[in-house]
Protein backbone atom coordinates (compact mmCIF):
# COMPACT_ATOMS: atom_id res chain seq x y z
CA UNK A 1 0.00 0.00 0.00
CA UNK A 2 1.04 3.42 -1.12
CA UNK A 3 -0.11 5.09 2.38
CA UNK A 4 0.24 3.21 5.44
CA UNK A 5 -1.36 4.53 8.68
CA UNK A 6 1.67 4.51 11.55
CA UNK A 7 3.68 6.45 13.68
CA UNK A 8 6.68 7.18 12.42
CA UNK A 9 9.90 5.06 13.57
CA UNK A 10 12.06 8.00 13.37
CA UNK A 11 9.78 10.03 15.52
CA UNK A 12 9.80 7.42 18.34
CA UNK A 13 13.56 7.80 18.20
CA UNK A 14 13.27 11.74 18.36
CA UNK A 15 10.77 11.45 21.32
CA UNK A 16 13.89 10.04 23.33
CA UNK A 17 16.01 12.95 22.22
CA UNK A 18 13.35 15.58 23.00
CA UNK A 19 12.84 16.73 19.62
CA UNK A 20 9.38 17.10 20.01
CA UNK A 21 7.36 19.35 21.72
CA UNK A 22 3.88 18.73 22.16
CA UNK A 23 2.84 21.75 24.51
CA UNK A 24 0.04 23.88 23.68
CA UNK A 25 2.14 27.02 24.72
CA UNK A 26 5.51 27.29 23.26
CA UNK A 27 5.38 23.82 21.48
CA UNK A 28 6.57 23.39 18.03
CA UNK A 29 4.56 24.04 14.83
CA UNK A 30 2.59 20.88 13.81
CA UNK A 31 1.12 20.65 10.07
CA UNK A 32 -0.78 18.51 8.39
CA UNK A 33 -0.30 17.28 4.74
CA UNK A 34 -2.92 15.99 2.37
CA UNK A 35 -1.82 13.24 0.15
CA UNK A 36 -3.50 11.30 -3.15
CA UNK A 37 -2.60 8.10 -4.35
CA UNK A 38 -2.14 6.84 -8.28
CA UNK A 39 -0.96 9.81 -9.58
CA UNK A 40 -3.79 12.56 -7.55
CA UNK A 41 -0.74 14.63 -6.43
CA UNK A 42 0.03 17.60 -7.63
CA UNK A 43 2.38 16.91 -10.67
CA UNK A 44 0.65 13.55 -11.17
CA UNK A 45 2.41 12.36 -8.70
CA UNK A 46 1.14 9.29 -6.37
CA UNK A 47 2.39 9.23 -2.74
CA UNK A 48 4.14 6.64 -0.68
CA UNK A 49 3.73 7.19 3.10
CA UNK A 50 4.68 4.78 6.22
CA UNK A 51 6.68 3.90 9.01
CA UNK A 52 9.55 5.15 7.59
CA UNK A 53 8.95 8.15 6.80
CA UNK A 54 11.02 10.85 8.29
CA UNK A 55 9.82 13.71 6.74
CA UNK A 56 7.51 15.85 5.38
CA UNK A 57 7.77 15.67 1.23
CA UNK A 58 5.82 16.87 -1.63
CA UNK A 59 5.62 13.60 -3.61
CA UNK A 60 2.05 12.60 -3.97
CA UNK A 61 1.19 16.09 -2.16
CA UNK A 62 -2.43 17.01 -2.86
CA UNK A 63 -2.51 20.49 -5.02
CA UNK A 64 -3.44 23.44 -3.40
CA UNK A 65 -7.28 24.19 -3.42
CA UNK A 66 -9.49 26.68 -1.40
CA UNK A 67 -8.30 27.34 1.83
CA UNK A 68 -6.19 24.48 1.21
CA UNK A 69 -2.22 25.61 0.55
CA UNK A 70 0.99 22.94 -0.27
CA UNK A 71 2.53 22.19 2.61
CA UNK A 72 -0.73 21.40 4.55
CA UNK A 73 -2.47 23.42 7.61
CA UNK A 74 -0.91 23.90 11.02
CA UNK A 75 -2.50 21.98 13.62
CA UNK A 76 -3.75 23.31 16.90
CA UNK A 77 -2.29 21.76 19.84
CA UNK A 78 -3.98 20.48 22.78
CA UNK A 79 -1.56 19.74 26.14
CA UNK A 80 -0.18 16.27 26.38
CA UNK A 81 -2.01 14.89 29.33
CA UNK A 82 -2.19 11.18 31.27
CA UNK A 83 -5.31 8.57 32.26
CA UNK A 84 -4.36 5.88 34.15
CA UNK A 85 -0.82 4.67 32.96
CA UNK A 86 -1.15 6.45 29.44
CA UNK A 87 0.30 9.65 28.10
CA UNK A 88 -1.44 10.65 25.00
CA UNK A 89 -2.28 14.28 23.07
CA UNK A 90 -4.75 15.73 20.86
CA UNK A 91 -4.95 18.48 18.30
CA UNK A 92 -8.03 20.74 17.08
CA UNK A 93 -10.51 19.54 14.11
CA UNK A 94 -8.87 20.61 11.15
CA UNK A 95 -10.93 22.32 7.47
CA UNK A 96 -10.29 23.58 4.72
CA UNK A 97 -13.11 25.35 2.90
CA UNK A 98 -13.59 26.12 -0.83
CA UNK A 99 -11.61 23.09 -1.73
CA UNK A 100 -11.43 20.51 -4.58
CA UNK A 101 -9.46 17.93 -3.20
CA UNK A 102 -8.86 14.04 -3.13
CA UNK A 103 -6.95 13.22 -0.68
CA UNK A 104 -6.03 9.20 0.48
CA UNK A 105 -4.07 10.04 3.53
CA UNK A 106 -2.07 12.46 5.28
CA UNK A 107 1.29 13.39 7.17
CA UNK A 108 1.80 14.98 10.63
CA UNK A 109 4.66 16.47 10.76
CA UNK A 110 6.71 19.14 12.70
CA UNK A 111 7.59 22.28 10.61
CA UNK A 112 9.30 23.40 13.45
CA UNK A 113 11.88 20.52 13.52
CA UNK A 114 13.17 20.28 10.05
CA UNK A 115 9.83 19.19 8.89
CA UNK A 116 10.35 15.72 10.61
CA UNK A 117 7.91 13.20 10.19
CA UNK A 118 5.09 12.29 13.01
CA UNK A 119 2.53 9.70 11.72
CA UNK A 120 0.71 8.71 8.94
CA UNK A 121 -2.74 8.14 8.35
CA UNK A 122 -4.77 6.31 6.19
CA UNK A 123 -8.22 7.30 5.06
CA UNK A 124 -8.59 3.39 3.25
CA UNK A 125 -10.77 4.67 0.89
CA UNK A 126 -10.34 8.34 -1.11
CA UNK A 127 -11.93 11.48 0.43
CA UNK A 128 -13.26 13.69 -2.11
CA UNK A 129 -14.44 17.49 -1.21
CA UNK A 130 -15.61 19.17 -4.81
CA UNK A 131 -15.83 23.61 -4.16
CA UNK A 132 -16.27 22.31 -0.27
CA UNK A 133 -14.97 21.78 2.92
CA UNK A 134 -12.62 18.76 3.88
CA UNK A 135 -12.71 17.90 7.46
CA UNK A 136 -10.19 16.12 9.91
CA UNK A 137 -12.09 15.18 13.08
CA UNK A 138 -9.28 14.22 15.36
CA UNK A 139 -10.23 10.90 17.82
CA UNK A 140 -11.72 11.79 21.49
CA UNK A 141 -8.52 12.58 23.25
CA UNK A 142 -8.41 9.92 26.56
CA UNK A 143 -6.13 6.87 27.07
CA UNK A 144 -7.85 4.53 24.34
CA UNK A 145 -8.75 6.94 21.67
CA UNK A 146 -6.20 9.79 21.10
CA UNK A 147 -4.46 10.61 18.11
CA UNK A 148 -1.02 9.72 19.30
CA UNK A 149 -0.54 7.48 23.05
CA UNK A 150 1.77 6.31 24.57
CA UNK A 151 0.96 3.44 26.65
CA UNK B 1 18.42 -6.66 32.63
CA UNK B 2 16.33 -4.13 33.49
CA UNK B 3 14.11 -3.23 30.71
CA UNK B 4 10.55 -1.44 30.11
CA UNK B 5 8.28 -2.02 27.11
CA UNK B 6 6.11 0.86 25.88
CA UNK B 7 4.16 1.35 22.78
CA UNK B 8 3.97 4.58 20.85
CA UNK B 9 0.73 4.37 18.66
CA UNK B 10 -1.51 6.79 16.10
CA UNK B 11 -5.13 6.32 15.97
CA UNK B 12 -7.48 6.84 12.71
CA UNK B 13 -9.11 9.85 11.80
CA UNK B 14 -12.80 10.73 10.94
CA UNK B 15 -12.76 12.56 7.44
CA UNK B 16 -15.78 14.34 6.94
CA UNK B 17 -16.19 16.23 3.08
CA UNK B 18 -19.12 18.41 1.02
CA UNK B 19 -19.51 19.29 -2.35
CA UNK B 20 -20.43 22.60 -3.32
CA UNK B 21 -20.85 24.00 -0.51
CA UNK B 22 -19.95 24.05 3.44
CA UNK B 23 -20.81 20.69 6.08
CA UNK B 24 -24.72 20.55 6.43
CA UNK B 25 -26.05 20.69 9.70
CA UNK B 26 -26.38 16.70 9.61
CA UNK B 27 -22.77 16.22 9.17
CA UNK B 28 -22.09 18.91 11.92
CA UNK B 29 -24.43 17.02 14.04
CA UNK B 30 -22.24 13.70 14.15
CA UNK B 31 -18.96 15.58 14.29
CA UNK B 32 -19.87 16.95 17.49
CA UNK B 33 -22.08 14.00 19.00
CA UNK B 34 -18.11 11.86 17.83
CA UNK B 35 -16.75 14.11 20.81
CA UNK B 36 -19.69 14.78 23.20
CA UNK B 37 -20.62 10.50 23.82
CA UNK B 38 -19.03 7.06 23.41
CA UNK B 39 -20.82 4.62 23.80
CA UNK B 40 -18.63 1.29 24.34
CA UNK B 41 -19.44 -2.11 22.75
CA UNK B 42 -18.10 -3.89 25.38
CA UNK B 43 -20.64 -1.85 28.24
CA UNK B 44 -23.06 -3.87 29.87
CA UNK B 45 -26.18 -3.85 27.86
CA UNK B 46 -28.65 -1.99 30.75
CA UNK B 47 -26.19 0.66 31.10
CA UNK B 48 -25.66 0.66 26.73
CA UNK B 49 -29.70 1.17 26.18
CA UNK B 50 -29.85 4.06 28.42
CA UNK B 51 -26.81 6.00 27.26
CA UNK B 52 -27.71 5.36 23.60
CA UNK B 53 -30.94 6.92 24.47
CA UNK B 54 -29.07 9.75 26.40
CA UNK B 55 -26.93 10.03 23.03
CA UNK B 56 -30.22 10.28 21.24
CA UNK B 57 -31.63 12.95 22.83
CA UNK B 58 -28.50 15.04 23.27
CA UNK B 59 -28.05 14.49 19.22
CA UNK B 60 -32.31 15.72 18.56
CA UNK B 61 -30.96 18.60 20.78
CA UNK B 62 -27.60 19.53 19.05
CA UNK B 63 -29.38 19.25 15.30
CA UNK B 64 -31.87 21.70 16.30
CA UNK B 65 -29.30 24.28 17.70
CA UNK B 66 -26.91 23.89 14.89
CA UNK B 67 -29.87 24.18 12.57
CA UNK B 68 -30.98 27.41 14.43
CA UNK B 69 -27.42 29.00 14.79
CA UNK B 70 -27.22 28.42 11.03
CA UNK B 71 -30.30 30.13 10.08
CA UNK B 72 -29.70 33.15 12.63
CA UNK B 73 -26.43 33.74 11.18
CA UNK B 74 -28.01 33.96 7.40
CA UNK B 75 -30.55 36.57 8.91
CA UNK B 76 -27.84 38.88 10.36
CA UNK B 77 -25.82 38.06 7.31
CA UNK B 78 -28.88 39.22 4.87
CA UNK B 79 -29.74 42.06 7.18
CA UNK B 80 -26.06 43.67 6.64
CA UNK B 81 -26.05 42.90 2.76
CA UNK B 82 -29.41 44.66 2.74
CA UNK B 83 -28.42 47.44 4.70
CA UNK B 84 -25.42 48.21 2.47
CA UNK B 85 -27.96 48.21 -0.46
CA UNK B 86 -27.52 44.29 -1.76
CA UNK B 87 -30.72 43.07 -1.82
CA UNK B 88 -30.60 40.78 -4.44
CA UNK B 89 -27.55 38.92 -2.38
CA UNK B 90 -30.03 39.45 1.13
CA UNK B 91 -32.47 37.45 -0.48
CA UNK B 92 -29.71 35.29 -2.29
CA UNK B 93 -28.75 34.44 1.42
CA UNK B 94 -32.12 33.89 3.10
CA UNK B 95 -33.27 31.50 0.50
CA UNK B 96 -30.20 29.34 1.51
Amino acid sequence: MAIAQAMCTSFKKELLEGVHNFKNSGGGTFKLALYAEGSGGKSSTTATLGATSTVFVTTGEVASSGTYTTGGGSLTRVDPTTSGTTGFTDFADLSFTTATITAMGALIYNSSASNKAVAVLDFTTNKTSTSGTFTIQFPTANASNAIIRIA
Amino acid sequence: MISVETGVTVQSVNVMTSDEGGLNTEQLTQLAMDKVINVADSAPPAIKDQAEAFRGSIENVLRHYIELARREERATIAYRMAKAGQKEMADLVRRI
